[in-house]
């Protein structure tokens, strides 16, 4: 574009446009000067500067009033060539300046600027902003003299007039910039950089301005937000440049104490001069730090992120440089910084967390003394604050509440065991800790939920398994708070106090809190288990490491004596359910010495029941145990293998919760193994188990010794015995016989403790041992379809003519048929039984089957206790033991023998539970001891079964619906019930059937009720197994519903007793049974008609 | 009312057989774990570690065959142990070797253990039941040379020497061995003159086990009767009884008195273990754990007394560990 590049032809084109202006002062005239400077290099226009610049400032000179698009021209057009040349001359720049400046002036030197047009005001700013940046830096600094404060001074009130008080946002934008370019903090990088001399000279300068600056600052700062942030944004920065500037700490400390003298000839201008020294300093940073406070408060919660941004900046220019001189402002400054560390944009998050690293790193805080103070002081007024903030705000508010408290304590790092060893910090900060962790306790479902597979027959082995889940913690429900985000902040809160705190000192003060009242433990521990994370380094987020990590055997001893005081009886035996066993088992008085799990000896007796325990006051104690059940997790984590050597006293109270009756607590508990397994290096739960029974076994036996401790005693074999195999039995063997004499002390009291361990341990059994019990069930099935078959008339009948058939064809010359070899297949299985049954007998019985016989032992002694549920959980039991000890008939005979008796006691005259369960234990029995039971059971049991069924059957006959709530009915309904499978286990003798039928027949009647009735049926469809024709022939007898044609004349008619009878009452059931024996028939033998 | 009696500390199990002896060694220094050494009938010496309460090495040398004296000679690397294989061995134990450096035929098919003083750095005595069945012979160790044999006179009729018991006045003076037989007497015997000092009939059937406190020159011994015998020694070196005291129970099998003279337990055939104070023989506490038998009773050597600890064996299989010196 450049068309002329040399200063002559370049002066050849300029000079009429010059020479124009000069004459007369119009816009067309700028206008052509304009154009023709478009097309003159930047070279050739330099030499031409001054020449070209005459015409427009004599058109601003020309005295009287001038209009305002002129002027507009003219100093754009000053701008365009200021723009493309240097101004190389002092004096030149002093006077254009001046002259720019006067162009914004009021004619009459009133205060306001003179009320221009907009767009004229906005190019003086951006002429003068194109000045400054025109000047060559020596040059400049002719500017920064005390000769011209005057004149700087004007211009610096003026430009700071136009940003306050313009609406156009462009014009305060502009007048800021240039601001900045005034006081030589431009963002661009032409400039040069001052060397300390020159940097001290400005500030001593801009010294004077300052307070009229950061006033006039801090109004646009804190004005309307529809200014636009980039108005506030550049305010920002501004301020923060000139008070970084004019109060830097080098620069302030290098002043002399005293005023210097100056030249006589200056002193009017070196009165406008300030001294910066200590004084003025000091009053100075008191008034910014009001300013400060104002401008933090506003733009800390700015809607626009950039403003929020630019905070940060400031914060990090003045702590960088002038920590000092402005400490006083550092208590709102921090706070705004660390406040903004949860910011909702991630930038500010992001330069947040810089700038708090670079704080840290830089060791701002440790270095100086006053910033530590000034934080410990935020901290103790914060902490005050803490518990009434977290009842009135709402989450967000407690979220940057804390993220506050966060930001505080990270910035003090190592510093903080200043403020941990003042007691009256130390004080507040727990006493707000504890108040804002407080739990919420009035969930009564936590204490209702138990746990399944305790009280089942069963514990099933897969969903115990599922229980054992990696350990997480159990989602805590807050007082104050329901948000996650603000407990992981009060996590982080902890566990940065345990990081970089003096471990004993806070473990002393929370163990202190923590045996203190009841109504903070839960907090304390909770608060320990963090401390305790946070002091190994685990999940813990820090700005800076801290000197020294604490060694292994500090953390070590902290660790053991909170476990110590965790697993104290008082702490860990809590009331967490009114459950009569457990009731009974806490008014138990501790006797004497008591044996602490895993050896620590305390004498402290169990906290005797209150009165009136609350729901409350359980799901408060559920939550502390589970809470010290997280805390041993935590502990494991962070000792890792190290635990192994605490497990000796750890292991045996957690397993003791695992078998815990709440389920909030057992599964705590069991993610608790889980943790454990994972830190010390065990492959499952069972290895953790196995590996270390012998810690359990000791405790297990000591504990037992102990009345009170019996129940946790038996709890902890009950858990060990649920998550092993059977590779623990011989550990455990050992133990289970000190739990069969200490039951044989005291059957009285105790007895349904102990049960519950003796059904686990043989539920267990069965589990481990099952698979050779099951194999004898199959074979004792086989032999029943087998000696079924010998009885059944028919078929021997059908195989005689088969026989006789194929016998015949065979002689005619026919093949075999081949199959049918069921024949041979009986007398194998027949004989193998006695052979087994012989070598059984010498070879030693298998340590878990004696057991089995043990448990047996004590079994019958206890069947006939008083306690119905003491006699079901025996029964229970018993039919456990006799599943174990099925492989071994010559133990098993003789214990059936002397079980018997009280068996019979359960069977004829009890409650109908225990007869139904005495039921079921018999069948159980039956499989084995068949021929000893047909005997008596046909002989003491039967005769008054069936007598007392047909003396009650009339009454309940006659009786109306309540009977099914009366004991009678229970009792006539179990022993129906039961009576059938039993025959057909027993494979009774016919006239015992007969016996059954006929004192089950009466209960098909339609009058019976109706549960009574389908009981009877399921009687009679065990007896069409066992004898099919006699059951058809006796319930025909009652009722016949088919006519039956002799196949032949020479045979006689078929008469059965029901036949032609009306219908009556038992019409019905028979036939329903008629039609079921039918079914069955023609699926056992397809084709074949009845007989 | 006086306190009831408290239960063990701890109970060690796992070594699938009776334990006939039991020997601490928890006073050295340093981060040494405190040990327990014992013996049992399957012919294993167990080493316990006293922190994870658990065996750290089971040592194998008497073939299978019970082992029923364990001793330290010196340090804890240093063991002697006496099996029924009638062989007593020297074990070096020193950087986890298990070795056994020397050993002893002894020729005796009794149960009397052994007795070992230390004489000077690095040379012990040791008494021992000889191969003639009333004789008892005592050796120095570690060169194995005989000093003496001890013979009753002829037609004295003691009998086995059932227990042994080497002592001296105080350093250096001469060594005397304290001897039961199973006619029931107490026989001191001066081991230069290889001479009968003074001889005491203490009790009606065989001495089982016998201690004696050199400082108050007062001794006790139990036999299979309900009696304690406790008999002092006087200045001509006679043996005079001084007390006895009856027990409910009969059978004892092991005595000892603690070392700082003031209590002693006994273990008693009633699976018991009995304390009492050994001034006037006050009976001050029944420990009822075992099972069984007991066999052997042991009181540690720990430098802190608080730490200090007493370990009782039984037929049963069980060590029980009791923290006895806080409740007295």
């Amino acid at each position: 574009m450049a068309v002329f590049d040399t200063p002559q032809e370049a002066f050849g084109a300029l000079r009429p446009a010059c020479v124009q202006l000069t004459r007369a002062q119009t816009l067309e005239n700028v206008a052509r000067l304009q154009a023709g400077l478009a097309a003159v290099s930047a070279s050739a226009l330099q030499e031409l500067q001054e020449y070209v610049l005459f015409p427009l400032r004599f058109a601003l000179k020309v005295p009287g009033p001038k209009q305002e698009r002129l002027v507009q021209s003219v100093v754009e057009c000053m701008a365009s060539v200021l723009a493309a040349t240097c101004v190389k001359k002092q004096e030149l720049l002093q006077e254009l300046f001046s002259e720019l400046c006067a162009c914004l002036s009021p004619p009459s030197s009133t205060s306001k600027p003179a009320s221009l047009s907009e767009e004229l005001k906005l190019a003086v700013i951006q002429a003068l902003h194109t000045l400054m940046h025109s000047a060559y830096g020596d040059v400049i600094l002719s500017l920064y003299q005390p000769s011209t404060l005057p004149l700087l001074g004007f211009a610096v009130s003026l430009l700071l007039g136009l940003s306050e008080q313009e609406k156009a946002k462009q014009i305060k934008i502009s007048a800021l910039k240039c601001l900045q370019v005034l006081v030589l903090q431009c963002d661009c990088q032409e400039h040069r950089q001052l060397d300390e001399d020159e940097a001290q000279q400005c500030g001593d300068l801009f010294a004077s301005f300052l307070p009229g600056i950061s006033i006039t600052l801090s109004r646009v700062i804190t004005g309307d937000i529809k200014q636009g942030h980039k108005t506030t944004v550049s305010a920002i920065r501004l301020f923060y440049q000139i008070v970084g500037l004019v109060m830097a700490d080098e620069q302030l400390a290098r002043i002399p104490k005293n005023k210097e003298k100056l030249p006589a000839e200056r002193s009017r201008i070196s009165e406008l001069m300030v001294h910066r020294g200590p004084d003025w300093s000091r009053s100075t940073a008191e008034k910014l730090c009001l300013l400060l406070h104002k401008m933090v408060e506003f733009s800390s919660v700015h809607p626009h992120w950039k403003v929020r941004l630019e905070l940060v900046e400031l914060v990090q220019h003045l702590l960088r440089n002038c920590s000092q001189s402005l400490v006083d402002s550092f208590s709102h400054l921090l706070k705004a910084l660390v406040g903004l560390v949860n910011d909702e944009n991630s930038e500010v998050q992001s330069r947040c967390n810089e700038v708090l690293q670079g704080i840290a790193e830089q060791g701002l805080v440790a270095q100086n003394r006053a910033l530590a103070d000034i934080l410990s002081e935020n901290l103790h007024s914060l902490a005050t604050a803490l518990p009434r903030l977290m009842n009135s705000q709402d989450d967000m508010g407690k979220v940057s509440t804390l993220s506050l408290l966060l930001g505080y304590l990270k910035l003090l790092g190592p510093k903080i065991n200043i403020v941990l060893n003042s007691t009256s910090h130390l004080h507040r900060l727990c006493r707000a800790l504890m108040q804002v962790l407080e739990l919420d306790v009035t969930d009564v479902k936590i204490v209702e939920d138990r746990r399944w597979g305790c009280e089942g027959t069963c514990g099933p082995s897969g969903s115990v398994q599922h229980g054992v889940q990696k350990g997480r913690c159990q989602k805590k429900y807050f007082r104050f708070f329901t948000e996650e985000k603000v407990f992981q902040l009060l996590q982080q809160v902890c566990r940065v106090l345990g990081y970089y705190g003096n471990l004993y000192l806070l473990v002393d003060h929370f163990m202190g809190l923590y045996s203190e009242s009841g109504m903070y433990r839960k907090q304390a521990a909770m608060v320990l288990n963090e401390l305790i994370a946070g002091a190994a380094g685990v999940g813990v987020d820090v700005l800076q490491e801290r000197e020294t990590s604490p060694n292994m055997d500090d953390l070590k001893g902290s660790i053991v004596s909170i476990l110590d005081e965790y697993t104290d009886q008082a702490n860990w035996y809590l009331i967490t359910s009114i459950d009569t066993e457990v009731s009974h088992e806490h008014s138990v008085p501790c006797s004497g010495l008591t044996a602490c799990p895993g050896g620590a000896c305390s004498s402290v007796p169990l906290p005797s029941p209150e009165p009136h325990v609350t729901a409350r006051t359980m799901n408060s104690n559920i939550w502390q145990i589970c809470i010290q059940l997280e805390g041993v997790s935590c502990f494991a984590a962070v000792l890792g293998k190290e635990f192994r050597l605490l497990l000796l006293s750890a292991l045996y109270p957690v397993l003791e919760k695992a078998g815990d009756k709440t389920l909030l607590i057992s599964e705590t508990a069991l993610g608790t193994l889980a943790d454990i397994c994972e830190a010390c290096g065990y492959n499952s739960v069972q290895c953790l188990i196995n590996d270390n029974s012998d810690y359990l076994v000791n405790g297990i036996s000591l504990n037992l010794r102990q009345l009170a401790h019996q129940p946790h005693a038996s709890q902890v074999l009950d858990t060990m015995l649920r998550h092993s195999d059977a590779s623990l039995l011989p550990l455990v063997e050992d133990v289970i016989q000190d739990v069969l004499s200490t039951l044989d002390q005291s059957y009285s009291n105790q007895a349904s403790t102990f049960l519950r361990v003796l059904h686990s341990v043989m539920t267990a059994l069965v589990r481990w041992f099952g698979s050779s019990c099951g194999e004898e069930h199959q074979h004792g099935q086989s032999r029943a379809v087998s000696q079924g078959q010998q009885a059944v008339t028919r078929q021997e009948l059908e195989k005689f003519f088969l026989d006789y058939i194929r016998q015949k064809q065979i002689a005619e010359g026919n093949l075999p048929d081949p199959g049918d070899e069921e024949t041979d297949e009986v007398p194998p299985v027949a004989k193998l039984e006695p052979n087994n049954s012989d070598t059984e007998g010498e070879a030693p019985l298998p340590s878990h089957a004696q057991l089995a016989k043990a448990v047996m032992e004590r079994c019958i002694h206890l069947l006939s206790d008083g306690d119905l549920r003491v006699r079901l959980k025996v029964l229970d039991v018993l039919e456990l033991c006799v599943t174990v000890l099925h492989p071994h008939g010559n133990h098993l005979l003789p214990m059936a023998h002397r079980v018997w008796p009280a068996l019979v006691t359960r069977l004829i005259s009890d409650d109908p539970l225990a007869v139904l369960r005495a039921f079921k234990v018999l069948c159980t029995l039956a499989q084995k001891c068949r021929d000893f039971l047909r005997q008596r059971f046909s002989k003491d049991v039967l005769p008054k079964l069936t007598s007392c069924l047909l003396s009650q059957a009339p009454a309940s006959a006659r009786a109306g619906p309540v009977y099914s709530h009366t004991l009678a009915f229970k009792l006539q309904l179990a022993v129906l019930q039961g009576l059938g499978s039993l025959c057909e286990k027993l494979d009774m003798g016919e006239s015992d059937l007969n016996k059954v039928a006929d004192a089950c027949l009466i209960y098909l009647s339609a009058k019976q009720p109706m549960r009574l009735q389908e009981a009877a049926q399921s009687v009679f469809l065990h007896l069409m197994h066992v004898d099919p024709d006699s059951t058809w022939l006796l319930l025909n007898k009652l009722c016949c519903p088919h006519g039956y044609e002799p196949p032949h004349a020479s045979l006689r008619p078929v008469k059965l007793g029901g036949m032609g009878r009306q219908r009556d009452e038992f019409t019905h059931n028979v036939l329903l049974l008629l039609e079921r024996l039918r079914q069955r028939e023609s699926a056992a033998t397809p084709g074949a008609a009845p007989p | 009312m006086a306190l009831p009696p408290p239960d063990p500390q701890f109970v060690l199990r796992g070594t699938s057989a009776a334990i006939h002896t039991l020997h601490f060694s928890c006073g050295s220094q340093g981060p040494d774990v405190p040990t327990l050494f014992s013996g049992s009938e399957n012919g294993f010496i167990h080493v316990w570690n006293l922190k994870t309460h658990r065996v750290d090495t089971a040592l194998d040398g008497h073939g299978r065959k019970s082992v029923y004296c364990v001793e330290t000679m010196g340090g804890k690397d240093r063991l002697l142990s006496q099996g029924r294989d009638q062989r007593i061995c020297l074990w070096d134990l020193a950087e986890g070797r298990t070795s056994v450096t020397d050993s002893v035929f002894t020729e005796n098919v009794g149960f009397c253990r052994c007795s070992l003083l230390k004489v000077a750095q690095g040379r012990w005595l040791m008494a021992m039941a000889a191969k003639a069945l009333e004789e008892v012979q005592v050796l120095e160790l570690p060169s194995k040379t005989s000093v003496c044999t001890l013979k009753p006179e002829v037609g004295a009729k003691l009998g086995m020497p059932m227990c042994l018991k080497l002592w001296q006045l105080n350093c250096g003076s001469q060594p005397l061995l304290l001897a039961g037989y199973e006619d029931g007497s107490v026989v001191l015997w001066n081991l230069s003159m290889a001479k009968a000092l003074s001889q005491l009939v203490c009790h009606q059937e065989p001495v089982m086990s016998l201690d004696f406190d050199s400082e108050k020159a007062k001794g006790i011994s139990g036999s299979s009767e309900k009696v304690l015998s406790i008999w002092s020694l006087n200045e001509q070196q006679n043996l005079q009884v001084y007390k006895t005291h009856r027990l409910v129970n009969a059978g004892i099998s092991d005595i000892t008195i603690r070392p700082d003279k003031k209590i002693l337990a006994t273990a008693g055939w009633d699976h018991r273990i009995r304390i009492f104070g050994w001034k006037k023989l006050k009976p001050l506490a029944v420990l009822d754990y075992h099972t069984a038998t007991v066999h052997c009773v042991s009181f540690s050597d720990h430098r802190n007394p608080s730490e200090r600890l007493l370990a009782a064996g039984s037929k049963d299989h069980r060590i029980s560990i009791w923290s006895i010196y806080t409740q007295t």
